[in-house]
């Protein structure tokens, strides 16, 4: 928090940081929301049909989508493509001396380098997220409409039942929504810290760049999985109405 | 100012052998002997110096310096008093030297004897176990990391590989510290980029939108030197600046160096391990060996030493 308010502000490198990890990342993002909108909505339909219940496929998609899916899915994409990124750069960096130049240049690597990457992926993974739970949500749409000839304006209907079902944060906040933008607020933290901090920490040359690349993807993947169960928990215990 | 007040040992030459007829099966024998022979005796001269400013302590609370603690050298720009470091292993120990304005110090010394280490502790990327690094006179250990990060912009620092960021254009490297420290308009800036890119030797129109990897070594290096004197530094550090470099961008590299001091007086600490280079630019020359300072003085007393490590050291140059 300190190294965020603290000046100078770097507020190219933020824009810039911003474009890298959301801009860039939102083809990936757009095709696997798309997709994994599309294959719930299939693997759903044979269960929905035989039960008759297709008419909620727009509740089963928007729930599965917006609470886990979206955040879990565009947090994995983003530590796959972004979190390596920032690890291979700063780690780069790191062996080529760059970042001992920026110290004796009088900057302070800490504020050039991680606060404008920590701050970018805090605003754009939540961005990301809401693309991502949008376009699965339209992916179960067309499998609703085209294999369960469930109406579209049926499927959207069921889709904002689900989502005020669950309740509001003063009155207006849907429920679901703090829980699917508060999980790539952690996960763009856990990305971004994780990343700077094994690309910083890189050692032994090129390899050593490798190595680092690796962990970050290893251990941001796997506290994204391990944080979202506690974040669930959490989420749910706090936000749930009895 | 002697040599021995800018911390070179009492007398470069007392660690010769003088045997030096040695048959040579005993050659390395006699060599290790020796290295312990030094140290006892560095050590037994360390303890005795210690009892003698001890026993010369004012009991009476005089705030006179202490003898062990003798504050900065008057008019010493860079100094490091009885700097010991270590890691997992002692890397310095006990290592004084001084320089002066417009000198130019070249520290030289086998692989792995503490160089670069030393550069970075002048940089305070280092803070050393004991003893004082002076910065114009100012003790540069207690200061905050904000505090060192203003220590460090009166100072240019070109590095082995240059260390040019790689995502920058030549201009936006050399304007960097400008750009980060001053308030100097787009056009000053410009300007005063041109001005160093043309001292250096480049000629700013066809470098000035190139990026590092479009450069050769050389190139590199006289960019980092650009760079590092953007600000106007008083003090230029640089590690290893003609490594990996043939001979006659070497020998550009070094003109560069002594230009600076010449012309606009800097005061430059290069490490380096290119002998013939170091003899060209220095206006005093320190050897680290065995952790400390073996030697300090000027070019021309190193070549008249008759220590043995020396000559060897200098291997008939």
């Amino acid at each position: 928090m300190r190294f965020i308010f603290a000046r100078p502000f770097y507020g190219g490198d933020l824009v810039q940081q911003m474009d890298a990890i959301g801009v860039q990342s939102l083809g990936i993002v757009l095709l696997t929301g798309f997709f994994t909108g599309m294959v719930l909505a299939l693997q759903s339909a044979v269960q929905l049909q035989t039960f008759g219940a297709s008419m909620y496929m727009g509740r089963l998609v928007s729930a599965s989508m917006i609470r886990e899916l979206g955040p879990v899915l565009a947090g994995l994409m983003v530590a796959g493509r972004v979190g390596s990124g920032i690890a291979a750069q700063l780690g780069s960096m790191k062996v080529t001396e760059q970042i001992d130049a920026l110290n004796t240049l009088g900057t302070d690597p800490i504020k050039k380098l991680v606060t404008p990457r920590v701050l970018a992926s805090l605003i754009m993974l939540p961005t990301l997220t809401i693309i991502n739970d949008f376009v699965g949500i339209v992916g179960g749409n067309l499998i609703a409409q085209f294999y369960l000839d469930v109406p579209t304006s049926l499927y959207w209907r069921t889709v904002w039942e689900q989502i005020a079902s669950d309740g509001f944060l003063f009155r207006f906040i849907p429920n679901d929504f703090v829980q699917g933008l508060t999980k790539p607020l952690v996960f763009g933290a856990v990305i971004s810290i994780t990343a700077c901090f094994f690309g910083l920490n890189t050692s032994g040359g090129t390899e050593g760049v490798g190595v680092s690349t690796t962990r970050t993807v290893v251990t941001s993947s796997i506290l994204i999985l391990v944080l979202d169960y506690f974040l669930t928990q959490l989420l749910l215990s706090l936000l749930v109405a009895p | 100012m002697s040599d021995r007040d800018r911390g070179a040992p009492a007398d470069p030459n007392a660690s010769t052998d003088p045997d030096t007829s040695a048959d040579p099966v005993d050659v390395a024998e006699g060599r290790e002997r020796r290295a312990d022979d030094i140290i006892r005796r560095r050590q037994e001269e360390r303890v005795r110096t210690a009892i003698k400013d001890e026993l010369s302590k004012d009991d009476t609370g005089d705030e006179r310096p202490r003898p062990e603690d003798p504050g900065p050298l008057r008019g010493a720009l860079i100094e490091l008093e009885r700097v010991d470091l270590a890691f997992d292993r002692p890397i310095l120990e006990d290592v004084s030297f001084a320089a002066f304005p417009g000198e130019t110090l070249v520290i030289v010394g086998e692989s792995g004897t503490g160089k670069s280490t030393t550069l970075k502790l002048i940089l305070r990327l280092l803070q050393p176990d004991n003893g004082r690094v002076y910065v114009k006179g100012k003790d540069i250990a207690p200061l905050s990391f904000t505090e060192a990060l203003d220590v460090r912009q009166q100072m240019g620092m070109v590095f082995q590989s240059a260390a040019l960021f790689d995502s920058m254009t030549v201009f936006e490297n050399v304007a960097y510290p400008l750009r980060e420290h001053t308030d100097l308009s787009d056009d000053e800036i410009e300007a005063r980029v041109k001005e160093k890119l043309e001292f250096v030797d480049l000629a700013p129109d066809e470098v000035i939108e190139k990026l590092p990897a479009e450069l050769s070594g050389g190139m590199k290096k006289r960019v980092g030197i650009a760079r590092g004197m953007a600000n106007n530094a008083e003090i230029m550090l640089y590690d290893e600046p003609t490594s990996g470099l043939d001979p006659l961008t070497t020998g550009t590299i070094t003109r560069l160096i002594m230009k600076l001091q010449r012309e606009l007086n800097v005061t430059s600490i290069v490490v380096s391990h290119d002998i013939r280079s170091a003899f060209r630019m220095a206006t005093h020359i320190a050897l680290l060996a065995d952790r400390t300072i073996r030697f300090f003085g000027t070019p021309e007393e190193m070549a008249a030493s008759d220590d043995r490590y020396i000559r060897d050291f200098l291997g008939g140059f």
